[in-house]
């Protein structure tokens, strides 16, 4: 039997200090008499805009859960009221605020101040319901921002105005008044510059990925994420991301694959990332010679950068970003996303389809056996769905992990021969 | 029993059943919407019959197939009743972006099932300033013209005042016999109200209202409970119809409920549309800002146990019961904050989960019981 193992990128062990420095500058951010804002989906850009320090709901889970403190967090929600079967993002906040609140020990790294200002980027409507908490438990200002997604491409005209104007009208004034100052717009271009080219050097990197072996991973790529969301506007994501560009130039030139000694399947993944458990999912995937190379959701984030225009109106290209040029809100619907998915299948040439049904989480869960259907008859690969949880290692079950992926190998396997 | 009960009693039991006969008797539209907040008037004014969809009595089968099993039990048992052709007689589905689950359905339904007709509306989270209100009114807008098309009948303004008071009358007949049960607790049970409303769902709005009007006569006859009990409110029960065998047991036990903040029961009737030249803006001023607290709506500025509160002091209930549908997220997410609020103000609260398929009626009991010992001081 074939041994495989990981060839680990160098850029990506810069991540760990990026991501350290943003959480801890917004740890302290109170000290240094910092106003701090908790965001959900994307609208966390016009805070930083303010020189505001600002919580990006899914990055926190992600660094929470990758701290390995998520147990020890959902276990303070449920001792707060919070049921089993709650949103593990939504119940990692509200434990995490109680736990802030009434002094209750837990990591150190994983505490954040409480916020002067919450804002709903609702992309999922749970998105809104920890802001409404916050707000009913500590009082804690919200600023509203519905963000539907559209189920036709149509819808895409009227959602944008409507994003667009709460923005303005006021999201915007909000962040005026917390911060008692002007909105600071050539901030926000200046940010939106930055993650031009951000994002198109990752989209380089993108390319990479159609190399066949695969020199990088969807893993790798999940820890390189914050470079291009939460972190988003920071000059130094620009060299991070021509670095790791460099490397898999370089592992490209010389066939140099994500693992040794062969890549032998290529996998789309849907849904969440598992960010508790990264290590454990890259060790069984990398063990069956399994490399997962594209996602709906890891491809969310401005897929088009070249069309961020930051001058003359930042907040309408970003609102674009989040509707017709982007993948924020428009592929939240596997309605507007399977062309998609049937697109990247023949462009990565993907063997199979792992659909990552997190138990708590109902905007990724529901749907999975019908993107593997379509896929199936369109594209003739197979699929499976792997039920767990983002965060809650209660919902994980190493048994089921590697009973669906052998079964998807053994399936990806009798393609193959049949196709041979 | 009167005659009007039962006829409710009956279609509540055989939804099916009578859908299928009442479009042969009357071979019109019928369109489905989804719970909670789809404005029903629209489709009533477009000459089609508006019918809430509902959780069917079986065990899902075929539905697994597309939906996990941590899914709510109406989102699972509408699948599988399409799947398995008992919902043929609807011609259309409109669904909302209520919850995620409702969120996912139009795609699954959309790859599954080949319905003449299926609208997927984003009413938005109830967010102060005018975007919103320009938004939703703008989406109602558009979905007037969508059930145009499909009906192939234009909506006038006066069409659809008249469906507008037909509503309303039927929301204050069902009004008026929550009203008598609050004055004589014991005369209507608790499961016969509940039929009663969702008769209201599933009926014509013209002959359900002379349906209550007869109704009432009759349920004003009746004489309240000799035996005084604990007077309780069940909240929640979000989207559908709870278990009838919950609401015996609450009773069965010694406690009466007095009043009901559940989707199947005053939240379906409160709050009337006005009547204005602009009858679609009025539509949007019920959802924006006339109907009970709502989960579901991102609305963080008007807290639900507040209202809960008040209906229990109303109706000087000695306790609350918080009927929970398992695996639905806008009340998960808010349960924490009811239960320590209703606590800090000494109000007595238990939960009961309810699920789909499986409800250990023993352990519902076990803790019911319980309660009621708590609150009877028995």
């Amino acid at each position: 039997m074939v041994q495989y193992k990981p060839n680990r990128l160098e850029t990506t062990k810069l991540i760990g200090p990026m991501v350290d420095k943003h959480w801890a500058e917004l740890r302290t951010a109170k000290e240094r008499g910092e106003k701090v804002a908790w965001c959900s989906g994307p609208m966390f850009i016009f805070p930083y805009a303010m020189g505001m320090k600002c919580h990006f709901m899914a990055g926190y889970a992600a660094y929470c859960a990758g701290r390995g403190a998520g147990d020890q967090v959902l276990e303070i929600a449920e001792a707060e009221g919070d049921l089993i079967d709650s949103c593990s993002y939504h119940k990692l906040h509200m434990g995490m605020a109680a736990a802030v609140k009434k002094g209750i020990p837990i990591k150190e790294e994983v505490m954040l101040p409480l916020p002067d200002l919450m804002i709903t980027g609702r992309l999922c409507p749970e998105m809104s319901h920890y802001a409404e908490g916050m707000y009913r438990r500590m009082n804690i200002r919200v600023a509203g921002v519905d963000t539907p997604p559209p189920a036709r491409e149509e819808d895409i005209p009227a959602f944008e105005e409507f994003c667009e104007r709460q923005i303005r009208e006021d999201l915007i004034p909000t962040l005026e008044e917390v911060c008692g100052k002007p909105f600071d717009y050539d901030k926000l271009s200046e940010m939106l510059a930055i993650l031009k080219k951000t994002a198109s050097l990752r989209n380089e990197c993108w390319e990479y990925t159609k190399h066949r072996p695969s020199p990088w991973t969807l893993w790798d790529y999940g820890v390189s994420i914050a470079p291009v969301f939460y972190l988003m506007g920071k000059p130094e994501t620009i060299p991070y991301y021509e670095k790791l560009k460099a490397e898999l130039a370089y592992r490209v030139e010389n066939n140099i694959g994500a693992i040794s000694p062969e890549e032998k399947y290529r996998i789309y993944w849907d849904g969440w990332l598992p960010w508790g458990f990264l290590g454990k999912f890259s060790r069984k995937f990398t063990n069956l010679g399994m490399v997962p190379i594209v996602g709906r959701y890891p491809w969310e984030f401005f897929p088009h950068p070249e069309t961020i225009e930051p001058e003359p109106d930042p907040v309408k290209t970003f609102v674009k970003q989040v509707y017709s040029n982007g993948g924020l809100a428009r592929q939240n619907l596997p309605n507007l996303a399977l062309p998609q998915i049937h697109q990247w299948i023949d462009e990565y040439k993907i063997d199979g389809l792992v659909m990552f049904s997190s138990k708590t989480c109902r905007m990724w869960n529901l749907g999975h056996p019908d993107v593997i259907n379509a896929v199936e008859k369109k594209n003739g690969i197979p699929g499976v769905v792997i039920e767990g949880d983002m965060v809650d290692s209660r919902m994980i079950s190493d048994a089921q992990i590697d009973t669906r992926l052998g079964a998807l190998m053994e399936m990806m396997e009798a393609r193959k021969s049949r196709r041979a | 029993m009167a005659d009007q009960l039962n006829k409710c009693i009956q279609i509540t039991g055989d939804p099916y059943g009578y859908l299928a006969e009442w479009k042969k008797q009357n071979n019109k539209k019928i369109i489905c919407c989804y719970p909670m907040h789809v404005p029903e008037e629209l489709v009533h004014a477009a000459g089609m019959l508006p019918v809430v969809a509902w959780r069917s009595n079986e065990p899902v089968t075929l539905g697994h197939s597309h939906i996990p099993p941590y899914n709510c039990g109406l989102t699972r048992s509408f699948i599988d009743d399409l799947l398995k052709d008992k919902l043929n007689f609807f011609d259309g589905v409109v669904i909302y972006r209520m919850c995620l689950q409702a969120q996912g359905l139009p795609f699954i339904i959309g790859q599954n099932v080949n319905l003449p007709y299926l609208e997927y509306l984003s009413l938005p989270a109830i967010y102060p300033g005018l975007p919103t209100r320009d938004f939703l009114i703008k989406e109602l807008e558009r979905f007037k013209a969508s059930l145009e098309e499909f009906s192939g009948r234009k909506i006038t303004a006066e069409a659809l005042n008249q469906s507008i008071a037909v509503y309303n009358k039927n929301r204050q007949l069902l009004s008026k016999i929550y009203e008598i049960r609050r004055q004589k607790p014991g005369a209507v049970k608790a499961r016969e109200l509940m039929a009663i409303v969702q008769s209201s769902m599933l009926m014509p709005k013209e002959e359900n209202n002379q349906l209550l009007e007869e109704l009432i006569s009759e349920l004003e006859k009746r004489e309240p409970a000799s035996q005084p009990k604990i007077r309780v409110i069940v909240y929640g029960g979000l989207c559908q119809t709870p278990h009838l065998d919950i609401l015996d047991l609450i009773e069965e036990l010694g406690m009466e409920v007095v009043d009901d903040d559940l989707y199947v029961g005053s939240r379906y009737f409160a709050g009337d549309v006005q009547i204005t030249e602009k009858p679609v803006e009025a539509l949007a001023e019920r959802y924006l800002a006339h109907t009970p607290p709502c989960p579901t709506k991102g609305d963080y500025a008007t807290d639900w146990t507040d209202y809960i509160i008040e209906m229990a002091d109303k109706n000087q209930a000695q306790g609350i019961i918080s009927l929970l549908i398992k695996f639905c997220p806008p009340h998960l997410c808010y349960y924490p904050d009811i239960k320590n609020k209703l606590a800090e103000r000494g109000i007595p609260e238990v939960l009961i989960e309810v699920e789909h398929e499986v409800i250990s009626l023993g352990q519902a009991r076990t803790r019911l019981q319980t309660f009621a010992e708590i609150i009877g001081g028995v």
